[in-house]
Formats: C-alpha cells, structure tokens, sequence
C-alpha cells in the first residue's frame, strides 16, 4: 500500500475499487490514537503553561466558530440568491465612490471579523470590485453597533473612544481599498476567488447555497484554527508583564500595543475590554490596539491566506497595519486633542 | 483531503461545539451568553454536512447517469487537517478552566474603566455575599468607603507563593482568550493543605486602605473563616 497524492487518488478510488490509504482511514486512525492514548495526553499536557495555553486555544476556536458560520452562511447566500447585476445595479459605478459605500454598509454587519472574510471572497466572486469587498471586509467587523457599543461601556468617561475609534476603523478601511484599487493587482488574488458562480435557477439555488456555505466552512475553518493555535502559544511563551514597564513611552507603547493587538488575536467585541484593562498605558495606544486588532491579527492573516491566498495575504496584512496604525493616530490626534 | 473526510470532520466539529454546550463545559471557554450561539453553530454545521452526504449517497445510486457534480471543483483544503486538533482537544483532553497560573502570568491588569466615585450602600445583613469584582472595585475606587467594618463573603480559587496566601478570580469579557484576573490578599488565613487552584469561600473585612496602586490594586482582606468548596458552575465572573 502507498500513499499517492490527493488527485489520483480520488480519480483512482472512483473507477477501480483497489486498497489505497485515503484520508479518511488516516483520520480514523488519528481519532483512534487520541482515544486509545487520552491518559498519556492527559498527562503531557498536564504543566500549567501548557493547560493555560489549550484552554485559550478550545476558547478562540470556540468562540470564533460561530461567527465563521454566520459568515458563511451569508456567503452561501451571496453566491446562491444575490445574482451579480443586482450587486452591480447597488453600488455606485465609480470605484472611488463606491468604495465608502461598502464602508458605511460595514456598520450593517454586526459580527466578528471572522464573518466578513468569506464574505469578502463571495463578493469578489459575484463581479464586485476587490477594493469595495476589502473595504466591507475591513470595515464590518470595526465599526458595527455591537463593537461601538462595547466601547463605550469599556471606556466610561470617554466618549472621545468611540468616536476616536470609528474614524480610525472607518479610515483604514476606506483607505485600504482606495490603495488596492491605486496599486493592487488581480493576480495576487488566488485563482478560484475570482470564478464566477454559476447561476442556478430555482430548486438548485439551495444545493449552491448549502455546498458553498460547506465549502468556503472547510476550507476558512482550519485557517482559524491555526490562528488561534499561533495566538495561544505567544500568549503562554511571552511574559506580559513588561507592558508595565512601558507607561510613559508613547512611541515605543503605540508599536507595542500594535503588535499585541496582531498576536492576542481578539474578537472585536471584547477587546476594547482587554485594551482599558492594560492599565498603565494612556489613550492613544489603547485606541492603536482597537483600531489594528479587527483590521489585521493571526487569526485573520490565517484566514486570508486560505481565502485568497499567500500572495494576497502577504501583501495585504502588512500594508494594513501600517494604514491602521497611521488612521488610529490621526483619529486620536483629532477627537482626543492629544496623547492623554 | 477527501470530500467524505471532510464531512466526518465537519459532523465531529459541530458535535463537539454541541457537546461543549450541552454541559456545563462551554463555561470554560466563553460567556453563558454565548451557548444559544455554539448551540445554532453546532447544528448548521452537522446539517451542511448531512446536506452534503445526503447528496453523496444520491449521485452514487447508479440511476443518476450523469457525472457526479462537485460544486467547488476539486476541494484542495489540506488546511482543513488542523480542525482536528480543536475536536481532539475537546472530546480528549477538555482543558480545564484558566486558574492560578494565568494569575502569576499576567499582573499588569487593573479593573476595566474604574474610576473614582461614590458607589451605592451595601445591602444589610451580618454577612455580605460579593463577586471579587465588586470587593476589589470597592475597596480601590469606593470614595464612601462602604466596606469598612463590614464583614464580606467572597469565593475564588487559592494562588498560593510559599506562604502568601491569595483568592482570585479570572473576569471574562467575551471568552477566554481575553480573561483578567482579579486577586485578593488573605491575611490570618488558616492555610494548612491549601494548594493553588483549590476553590474556597472566605469571610473577613478588607484593611482599609490596602487597595492601591502600589499594591496594584490588590486589596488586603484579614480572614475570620475559610472553607474549602466546589468549583462553582461558571469558574469566571
């Protein structure tokens, strides 16, 4: 028995019935281990770094799986319902113009940043422009109700966040899909994003709605599993307490605050709990830590690398945070009149 | 990966989240507020793949003639292996829920947005039942002091660093990811056989004034009574 790659494999198993290791004997075999050596895992996971890392581990997963689903099941329902002359017939014609457009339709969305990248890629797949579906992509999850709302809660006494932190999402993600549209190029884009669907009529508009929301669930699912992997061993392995030491340096806190937002991985919801609750430091880095942390983390660098590919995603993510850095500081500079 | 493979994977996926929230277990990780959410989850993803056998099995039947659609092609997804590893570690291992050691981890958080105010009398009664949230903003931030001279009940799990002695609790916010934790000092605490992570529920009056910055905000709280208890249902606040 060998194992051959996928392709042949598949094609081989379909036409003549011979005994070949596909990936669902490897997976029976994976589940049987675990089970078979659950004591011994038990035990080596069993140091308290490592116990603290699995649980926040199960606990990104968990908590992010479902607004992966939502996100996509709207995807499904985008390429199954949505055909793409209504979407062309929406938005308005000038790339320029329709850009903000999808920023302000961002505040309509209320989930985690894990929704909008599939629904992202199913817009581009419907004829709309990149630019427009990055914007929405960026925007959505920053600057909905739920997240403002949060906000205010999480930085009572400071209106100014809210608003600070608005301008700075809302900005990033206009900007970011002005850029694209200057400078960005089809090709980094992988291939399968930007096949069209093809247009069912009736009855088969839901089998596309079900094997489309299946696909897109698979194939972003193990993405964000590796994000939230990454996230929860740099939690564990890098001693925060060194944030302490940061109180008085603005710069040197704005950068760091940056790239923990990267690393911690939040969900939009919760982290302007976690950035007034970083106590020592003054505004402005907190609202750095906002406004970067939903446009551009692991879990979303992950994300995107399995949706449109490395070659977009390595573009794409690091480009954002600077664009993010730079509208937080300026949407600080403006309603908070200061470093604070 | 296989198209079948990844169904099993996504049936074991939404049953794990259905496991998760059909105990007490999904309390580890997020809100309460959030089981209605793995709940839906958990069920859309097991019917996507049921659709997706379902079909399966028809297109095999040999009455269809017409080749077997794929509707996304060839699905190239290897990244789909890693969804495993959430699924093992959930009917597997089950991580427990954050305690002492996420406290010695993290020491540079104080309590999200408190700020100096008069905060409302507490209620009457010899004994008073507080979450360790409510005592530590009070005792650091209370400009009426409503907690001196009384006696306060508080439950949290030890963190224990030679002989000192402190209860603590992790505030989750959305999951437990962004989890923070909250300490307090037990001082004339009858330690014998305690050990870091054990639950325990306490009665004393805080030491005015112990609540500061320098002490980062780690009230002192002299104990009358300790007693060993359960985990309660919800380890966070």
């Amino acid at each position: 028995m060998t194992i051959v790659s996928k392709n042949s494999a598949e094609s081989a198993a379909d036409e003549r019935p011979r005994r070949r290791i596909t990936s669902l004997e490897v997976l029976c075999v994976l589940v049987l281990l675990a089970v078979l050596g659950q004591d011994w895992l038990q035990r080596i996971l069993d140091a308290p770094a490592v116990r603290t890392g699995a649980t926040i581990f199960v606990a990104v997963c968990v908590q992010a799986l479902p607004f992966l689903v939502l996100g996509v099941l709207i995807s499904g329902a985008i390429a199954a319902f949505v055909p793409a002359r209504v979407l062309r017939k929406v938005l308005p014609r000038n790339e320029a113009l329709a850009v903000p457009t999808a920023g302000a339709a961002g505040i309509a969305l209320a989930g985690c940043e894990c929704a909008s990248v599939p629904v992202a890629r199913r817009l581009i797949g419907q004829g709309v422009l990149p630019s427009v579906a990055f914007t929405f992509m960026l925007a959505a999850p920053a600057v909905n109700p739920v997240v403002l709302v949060a906000t205010a809660v999480a930085f009572p006494g400071e209106p100014g966040m809210v608003l600070a932190r608005f301008l700075g999402s809302m900005g990033t993600a206009v900007f970011m899909g002005w850029l694209w549209a200057k400078l960005g190029k089809a090709e980094w884009i992988a291939e399968r994003v930007l096949r069209r669907m093809p247009e069912h009529p009736g009855n088969r508009r839901w089998v596309t709605f079900a094997e489309t929301a299946r696909h897109d669930l698979v194939e972003a699912g193990g993405y964000l599993v590796l994000g939230g992997l990454v996230s929860a061993v740099l939690t564990v392995a890098v001693p925060q307490d060194w944030l302490a030491t940061l109180g008085g340096q603005v710069v040197l806190g704005v950068l760091v605050m940056a790239v923990l937002a990267v690393v911690l991985s939040l969900c939009s919801e919760a982290d302007a709990f976690v950035a007034a609750s970083l106590a020592p430091l003054p505004l402005l880095p907190k609202l750095v830590f906002m406004v970067v942390g939903p446009a551009v983390d692991l879990k979303l660098f992950a994300l995107q690398t399995g949706t449109f590919g490395k070659a977009f995603a390595l573009r794409f993510a690091p480009a954002t945070f600077v664009v993010a850095i730079a509208c937080a500081l300026g949407a600080g500079l403006l309603v908070l009149g200061g470093v604070r | 990966m296989r198209r079948e493979t990844q169904n099993i994977l996504l049936v074991l996926t939404g049953g794990a989240l259905l496991k998760i929230a059909f105990g007490d277990t999904y309390l580890r990780y997020v809100k309460p507020s959030q089981q209605p959410l793995l709940i839906i989850a958990g069920v859309v993803i097991l019917a996507l793949a049921a659709v997706a056998i379902v079909r399966d099995i028809k297109a095999r039947q040999p009455k269809t003639s017409q080749p077997r659609a794929r509707a996304a092609g060839h699905d190239h997804a290897r990244s789909a292996w890693l969804l495993t590893l959430p699924v093992l570690a959930i009917f597997v291992v089950a991580p427990p829920a954050l305690g002492a050691d996420s406290v010695d981890r993290d020491s540079s958080r104080a309590t999200a947005g408190a700020t100096d105010s008069a905060f409302p009398p507490l209620p009457r009664g010899a004994v008073v039942d507080l979450s360790v949230t409510e005592f530590v903003t009070r005792a650091g931030w209370d400009t009426a002091n409503s907690l001196d001279d009384r006696t306060v009940e508080l439950t949290g799990f030890v963190v224990r660093d030679g002989e000192s002695l402190r209860l603590a609790r992790m505030v989750v916010t959305c999951c437990a990811a962004d989890a923070a934790p909250l300490s307090v000092r037990l001082h004339d605490a009858p330690a014998t056989g305690l050990r870091s992570d054990d639950w325990i529920t306490v009665t004393g009056q805080l030491v005015p004034g112990t609540a500061t910055e320098a002490s980062d905000y780690q009230p002192v709280l002299r104990v009358d009574s300790l007693r060993e208890v359960s985990a309660p249902r919800n380890p966070y606040e």
